[in-house]
Formats: C-alpha cells, structure tokens, sequence
C-alpha cells in the first residue's frame, strides 16, 4: 500500500491572501469584498504575512525554499469558486523536496504551494448556499511522495506533522484537511476532504480493503475521486475529477514573482527530536516527553527551563497534573514550586495548584492527622461491605477507596493508598 | 482539430454550441490554429519567457484588515437567501 | 499651446451647456451607438466619458457584453476615481467590442459608427471612446487597449489615442481581457488634452499589483524609424500617402530611417496566443448567479446552468474561449503558450533596441477605413491581420500614440508612433510638434463653448 498526502493548512493571518478582509467572521458574507467574491475589475494583492508563514511551514519541512515564487490560475467550474479558478502555485511553489522525519523513516515533501480557499457551499435539494467568508483565506497545500506505507506511519507522520505546524502557529484544531492518495496497485484514487487521524486512518483502512477487493475480483481499480462518510466509514465516488489538462494551468499575470529572502527564518525544531534527544540525556522514557511536549508549547518551554534545576521525572508529573487540571499561563517560580512540593509527595487537586502557583504553601502530606485519615478509610469500608470481596478479584478497587478518602483533602495518594491496601487485607 | 477535441474544448469550457455555431467554429478555428503554428519556426529557444512586458517591483500587502463599506451594493449583483448567496444545485 | 482643458475651465458656460450637451449627444448617438450610458446628471467640470470595461461605481457596467447586463458596479476604477477627483466630470459610458475582443467595434449589440461616413466602421474595441472623441469639442475618454485597442479606432476616428507604457495606469477596475497586455489609455481631440488626463490618472495603485510608478522621461530625438516588413503590408492607397507624410516631416527637421525588423514576424501569432489563453480564464467567471446576466433555475445543475448563461457570450468571444482553452491545454502549453512567451520576449528586446535610437513611426493601420460590408466578410485571421501595425507595441507593453496626419476620401488616416518603456512624454512631445503645423479637421463639434 502506497499513501501519499495533500494537506490544507489555513495559515494564521489576520487578512485574506489577496485582499484586507479578516478571515474568522461568523456571519455568512459579512466579511467579503470585489476581490474575493471575484467581482469583475478586482485584483489580488498578495498578503505578505502569509508569505512569510509558508516560508516558515516550508523550512521547518526541510524543504527548499524558491527565492523566487509565482502563481498561476487552476481553471475549473464549481459554484464555491468565484472566478471559477483558483490562485495556486505550479512550477515555483514557496518550498519543494523537503521531508519529515517519522521514527525511522523519512516521508519526503514534494511541495509546498500557498493558495486560496474556496468559499464555503451548502448543499440543499434545489440550490446551494454559498458563503464567501472563507473564500480566499490563506492556505498552504503540503504535498508529500507516496512514501507512506502503512497505518503506523499514516498516524506518525499525521502526528509529526501536526506537531510542527503546531510550533509554526498553525491552529490545528481548526484547519487541517487533507485529501488521500492511496493505491494497492497501480491506479491511485483520491479521497478528498479528511479531517482528523481517525478519519483519515478509516478512510486509508476502507479504501485498502475496497481496492484489494477490486483486484482479487480480476477488475482494475479506477482513477477517480472518492469522499469518506465517517458514519458509515466507507468512501464513496464523488464528482469527476478534471484532469490537469482540463485545469489548464496559466501564470496569473495579475500578479508578479516574489523573491523570499526577506522571509527567511529559523526552522522550528521538531519537538520529537528534543524529546529524544532529553530521554537520553535525562533518562526518562521518550514517550512521557512527547506526550508532554509535542503539543503543548509552555510545557517545552518550561521543562527546557527546569531542566538543569529539577529532577525531570518531577518536573513531567508536574505537567500532567498542570494539563490534567487545564492550567495555563504558569510561572517559571510557580511551577518551581510545583516541583518542589511534588517532589515531597504532594498531589494537589486543581484549587491547590493554583493557590500554589499564586505563591501559598501547600501543606505537606504528613500534616494529615493519620488517625483521622484511617477512621475516614474505616467509614468508607462499613458503608460499602463488597469492596473487600471485589478487592480479591480486582486490586485496583483501591484508587476507588482513595478516591472517596482523599475528597476535599491534599493528601499523598500514594501513601494512602498503602494505608487502604493494608486496611482491606486486615479485614479480609 | 477534430470533433472529439473540439467538443472536449466546449464541455471543459462549459459552452453549449448549436449545430451552426460548432459547424462554423471548427472551420475557423482549424484556421486559426495553422496561425498560430507557425511559431514552431521561430528561433527563441534560448530565450526567457517574458510573463509580463516590463520587470515590476514586488509588491506585498500588510497585515492591516480593511472592511469593504460598500456591502449592500456588493450583494446587490446576487439572490440573497438569509446573508447567504444563492446558487445553482451541485 | 495649452490645452482646451485650461480653456474650458476658464471660460464662461452658458446657462445649461451641459443639458445642451446632452441633448446633443443623445441625438447623434442614437445613429452612432458611441455610448451605452449617457449620465444626464447635472455637472461643471470637463466632460469625461469612461470606456465600458472601466468601472464606474453605481453605473451599469458590461464591456458591451450580455452575459454583464444589469451589473451594477459597487466601486469605480482607480484611473476613473482620480480623474473625479481632478475635477473631470462622468459624462457616460463608451461601447466597445465584447470585451475588447474586436478591431472594428462590431462585436456588440449595436455596431458603432464611424462619424466620417456612417457606413464605415468605428474601429475598435475602444470605438466608442474614439467617436465620442471626435464629436465633442470639448472632451476626453478613457480608454483601453490590449493589443491595439486605442490605435485603431483612433485612427479610424481622427483623434489622438495614446496608450501608456504598461502599469503606468492602474487597472484596479479594469474588466480584464489579457492581464498581461491590457493597458489604460486615453483619447482627446489634442496630445495637450491627452497629457493633462494621463499625469492626472497615472501612478501606483495599491490595490493593482502590476501597477508602476516610474519617472518618466522626456528626449529630444530627430531619429524616426519605419520598418520595412511592416510598411510592406500597407495598403498601395495609405502606403502613398503615408511616404507623403514623411517628407514632411523630414521637412521638419526629421531623419527617417528604414529597419529591418524580422523579430516581429510572429508578433500576431504570439499576442492572440497569449490573449486568448488569458482571455479564457478571465471569462471563466460569468456563470449566471453573482453577477450580470442571470439564469433563473437553480434547480438545474450547476453545468447545465452554467452553460446556459454562458450562451450569450458573443461568437468571438466563444471562438477565443476555445482557442485559449486550447493553447494552455497540459499536452500543447509548452508548444503555444510558453513558446509565445518567449517570442514577446524577442518582441521586447527588438523593439527596446530600435526605439533606444529613436521612435519608430508607421500607418495605424494597413487599410483605410473599412465598411461593415467589407468587415464583415473577412475570416478570423484576416480580421487578426488588421492589426499587423498595432500589436509589436502591444505586445512588448511599450507606450505609443496614435495621430491624424492627412485626410484621404474624407477619411482620416492614423500614424502610429512607439517609444522605449517609460519614455511616453517623448511621444507626446513629438505628437505636440506635429499639431503646431497641421490641424485636425472634425465632422461634429458638440458642445463648442
């Protein structure tokens, strides 16, 4: 199986790629004008920020960056476009061959071409709604070689790549899509518009069933367009696709070359590549790093901060609980603090965190009166007489205890759990 | 050019020609193609292509959102159906 | 000498000159089709009209074409605001071939007709402009050209028609045919009058990303040149009176020079290449729903529904849709389209060579102006040959001018002058020294103070 991925990532502008509108407007046409409802007369000017982010996504690829770029329409009839072509790039895209590293494996970039989007359709029975808010918002288009091969490396190089656009700016939540290339055989169908891994990873499953399929009956597969119903999760034949010579590419003389020496900038540096790079330094598991790190920025920023100051092990519980508690905006003291008291056993409920980020000690663990603590274990053992049974069959019924326990309280769970585990066994 | 390509030509272009029209067309525009291949004898190979007549200094737009004061009169070209534009079925 | 726009603007109307005026010409236009919007508005400032593929906010705007019936423009062209807010005032909108697709000014709803004989053609597609020129005394257009657009029907009208070096003009507002060919102009009864709109207009426009804003110079030179291949194209009759025209000019002071110039032989080839590749993906967008002509049933499918709006498009501009979809088809773009690049590149350096020693000068046209009978029997290539003299500067974005300088059957005859880029006050100039010793001679003078 040969995967290949086009991706459309909306770059984080204020204004459109050829025109001053913004771009995030909720009511449908209340952000529009000539230029991208594509009046007659209008022209496109090209937003420099856009230029520069693309620039940015395309060196952080690897790619190699065209000093020179240009554009060209892509002719094609539909009601969302409208100029009934699209601004692209062909022959001088902003960033060419580059690559992203996956865990043992490069998957190349052929191309990164910045374009405009369509507007926004909705489909109703008799006619269609369109909505010109969205049409000419920034995007760049991120093409790689047919170099994916499996399901794994769909989901490392989805995640990889997300993580890069992530540290570019890139709202990934928002505006990611890709379209699916994805051949058995020979002839590769493309399954347009995915949104998300599990989309994608359902889509690339059917679609390698569905092509093997065809083969084994003794037919080929056709060269076609498909979409993806995530109810059904399947994919079906959508509208046929123009060929490229029916797009007729042409340079789009409304506007110039543009050199992008001005735009050159540091690559982001894949957080993959610090988290491996800190596992072996540090000697904490790679995966706890990532986790922490690959998409969360003030994590990075905060364990490179801490790293020749706190035990690292520490400073990574600090963050799950920070992440768990869904605070942001910490302090480099503050979390120092953080470290400290985790460090000496404490696991603090969400109010304690931020009092202690604010600067308010945390009592320690062992202030607890342990004999008020153990009648609390005693309470919770009477009321409910089958957790010592279920405990024989399930340890793990523990946590429950710990749980109701440790309600309202800034307790070491840890050490009440020993307390729980030892109360039950006496029992039983 | 044969039929097949000249109907390719008016599909991909979304032209519907009557019999008349797609008759007279083909005649002249075979002629116009013998016109045009005449380029084949130039010698430019060598040369670059020339996208527009003069070299014009880049130009690029800040970041500075500007809204089009003139919305109702934009929107009035087009059929209106609660702030979204009407257009035909897909 | 001044212009007559100074002379308008100091001199005293009388009361009601403009409704005077426009009474006129409504009249005259219901025989010569000049104009397709005549504003009937009160005014004071110089009477301006705007050829049909220039917006002007609020006014119905079509390129003379159907498919744009009915659209109202909500914003007017950069070249059109700062002419406004020069103090000239709207008068109305000019026909024009469909588009500019055109070299008669036929390729409309109603044909425009030539003042001189109102059974020969206009010229075009900037006709209406170049008959609006050459019916009011006091009065200048804007207008466009592509690949001879302001030349022709200059010529054929009697008026001066200049063509800027390409971006000079902004063309935010401009309804595009070729992107990369299509140049702002003017036409006034004078070069003084032409001069005076064009610094007015000219300049960078932000919202035009080709537009320049150059200084332009201004030369001395004696030194004109004709091309032979070209003059071996001109018919006997215009040939003769055009070798005339030149000894006078030698008589002025001139050396005329005879060049040869094989580089421009594929000019033609190359410039309907590239404006019909263009031209096709401009019209791309006129599809029966935003604007202009609308298809009522939305309930057909969005093809059929496009097709159908899109079978008002006039039968030249069908013809250059399919042969521009054809030449930057994937498997035949490098063969065409890019070729033809590359032989405007030759165009350009020919030309910049030559007019670095002076300005190369020719008839307009190759005919005297046609009839509709005699237009109408020509084929496409035959029609594209008329403009033989008209699309090297075109084509290679270089400014050039075209002026009356004799009268034959009572017909104006147009040369044709061409400068290096930026050099267009060069033109003017030599057009300003050629009006001190010949006067223009006009069939209507509407609106005389």
């Amino acid at each position: 199986m040969k995967i290949g991925l086009e991706t459309h990532v909306l770059l984080p502008t204020k204004t459109k790629l050829f025109c001053s509108d913004a771009v995030a407007v909720e009511q449908p046409n209340s952000s529009v004008c000539p230029v991208c409802m594509g009046l007659p007369g209008s022209k496109p000017v090209l937003n420099k920020e856009a230029v520069a982010i693309a620039v940015k996504i395309s060196a952080s690829l690897n790619c190699r960056i065209n000093n020179k770029i240009s554009f060209v329409r892509k002719v094609y009839f539909y009601p969302d476009l409208p100029k009934n072509f699209q601004i692209t790039q062909l022959e001088e895209p902003v960033g060419e061959k580059g690559f992203v590293q996956i865990r043992g494996k490069k998957i190349r970039i052929r191309r990164i071409q910045i374009e405009e989007d369509p507007a926004s359709i909705i489909r109703e029975k008799d006619y269609t709604l369109v909505d010109f808010n969205r049409s000419g918002a920034p995007l760049v288009e991120i093409v790689t070689e047919p170099d994916i091969g499996n399901e794994e490396e769909l989901r490392d190089f989805y995640t990889e790549l997300n993580s890069l656009l992530y540290y570019v700016g890139v709202d990934i939540e928002k505006e990611v899509k890709s379209d699916l290339n994805l051949s058995v055989a020979e002839e590769r169908v493309e399954v347009k518009n995915v949104t998300g891994i599990n989309n994608l990873l359902g889509a690339a499953r059917y679609e390698a069933a569905r092509q093997t399929a065809v083969i084994k009956s003794g037919e080929s597969v056709r060269l076609e367009t498909r979409s993806y119903d995530e109810k059904s999760r399947t994919t079906k034949v959508s509208r046929e696709k123009e060929t490229e010579e029916e797009y007729g590419f042409l340079y789009e003389t409304d506007l110039t070359n543009y050199d992008t020496d001005w735009a050159l900038v540091q690559p982001v540096r894949p957080a993959s590549l610090i988290a491996q790079e800190w596992a072996g330094e540090y000697n904490v598991p790679e995966n706890r790093i990532r986790e922490a790190i690959m998409f969360n920025k003030e994590a990075l920023s905060l364990l490179d901060h801490g790293r020749n100051l706190y035990g690292f092990g520490e400073m990574l519980a600090v963050i799950r609980l920070l992440k768990q508690a869904d605070i942001m905006n910490v302090t480099s003291e503050g979390f120092g603090r953080l470290v400290s008291a985790v460090k000496n056993g404490a696991s603090p409920d969400k109010t304690t965190l931020e009092k202690y980020l604010r600067g308010v000690e945390i009592p320690d663990a062992g202030t607890v009166d342990e004999s008020e603590i153990l009648s609390e274990i005693k309470k919770v053992l009477e009321k409910d007489k089958s957790i010592k049974e279920k405990y024989k069959k399930n340890p793990n019924i523990v946590n429950f205890v710990v749980g109701e326990v440790s309600k309202g309280k800034n307790v070491d769970r840890k050490a009440l759990a020993k307390l729980v585990k030892k109360e039950i066994e006496d029992l039983l | 050019m044969d039929q097949k390509e000249f109907d390719r030509l008016a599909s991909i272009s979304r032209l519907r020609l009557d019999e008349n029209e797609r008759e007279k067309f083909l005649k002249e525009i075979d002629e116009v193609i013998r016109l045009f291949d005449e380029i084949e004898k130039a010698d430019v190979d060598s040369l670059e292509p020339a996208f527009h007549p003069i070299d014009i200094p880049q130009r690029l737009r800040g970041e500075e959102p500007e809204a089009f004061g003139n919305k109702k009169e934009l929107l009035g070209n087009t059929k209106i159906y609660r702030f979204y534009v009407v257009g035909p079925k897909i | 000498m001044t212009s007559s726009i100074s002379k308008f603007v100091r001199s005293e109307k009388r009361e009601g000159y403009y409704d005077r005026l426009v009474t006129d010409l409504t009249g005259l236009n219901d025989r010569l089709n000049a104009f397709s919007v005549i504003d009937g508005n009160m005014k004071v400032g110089f009477p301006l009209s705007v050829k049909d593929n220039l917006c002007v906010k609020g006014f119905e705007c079509t390129a003379s074409s159907k498919i744009l019936r009915g659209y109202i423009p909500p914003f007017s062209a950069t070249v059109v605001e700062r002419a406004l807010n020069a103090g000239f005032s709207f008068l109305g909108k000019t026909r024009m071939d469909e588009f500019g697709f055109g070299t008669f000014g036929i390729n409309n709803d109603k044909p425009v007709r030539n003042p001189f004989d109102e059974r020969r053609v206009a010229g075009g597609s900037s006709a209406g402009s170049a008959v609006a020129t050459s019916i009011m005394k006091y009065h200048v257009s804007l207008a466009e050209s592509t690949g001879g657009s302001i030349s022709a029907p200059a010529a054929f009208c009697g008026v001066v028609g200049f063509t800027p070096t390409y971006g000079l003009l902004s063309r935010y507002g401009l309804i595009d045919y070729a992107n990369s060919l299509d140049k702002v102009g003017v036409m006034g009864r004078s070069s003084q009058d032409v001069r005076y709109l064009f610094d007015k207009v000219k300049g960078y426009d932000r919202r035009d990303s080709t537009s320049v804003d150059s200084a332009l110079k201004s030369r001395e030179t004696k030194n004109l040149m004709i091309v032979e291949e070209l003059l071996d194209k001109v018919e006997d009759r215009v040939k003769t009176r055009f070798l005339g025209f030149l000894d006078r000019l030698k008589g002025n002071g001139y050396s005329v020079e005879s060049v040869s110039a094989k580089d421009l032989e594929h000019s033609i080839a190359a410039y309907y290449i590239i404006s019909m590749a263009e031209a096709s993906t401009n019209l791309a967008k006129y599809c029966g729903f935003k604007y202009g002509l609308k298809v009522d049933d939305f309930t057909k499918g969005y093809n059929d529904f496009f097709s159908e709006a899109r079978a008002s498009f006039g039968a030249e501009a069908k013809r250059r849709i399919l042969l521009g979809t054809f030449v930057r088809g994937k498997s035949v773009r490098s063969r065409y389209y890019s070729r033809a690049t590359k032989i405007r590149r030759a165009v350009i350096n020919r030309l910049k060579a030559l007019t670095k020693k002076g300005l190369l000068i020719s008839p307009t046209m190759p005919v005297l102006t046609p009839t509709f009978e005699e237009v109408e029997k020509l084929t496409p290539v035959q029609n594209y040959a008329m403009d033989i003299l008209t699309v090297p500067p075109n084509l290679a974005g270089m400014p050039h001018v075209s002026f009356p300088y004799d009268y034959l059957n009572g017909l104006p005859l147009g040369a044709q002058a061409v400068s290096d880029h930026f050099d267009d006050y060069t033109l003017l100039d030599f057009v300003s020294e050629w009006e001190k010793g010949f006067r223009y001679e006009f069939k209507y003078n509407l609106g005389d103070l």
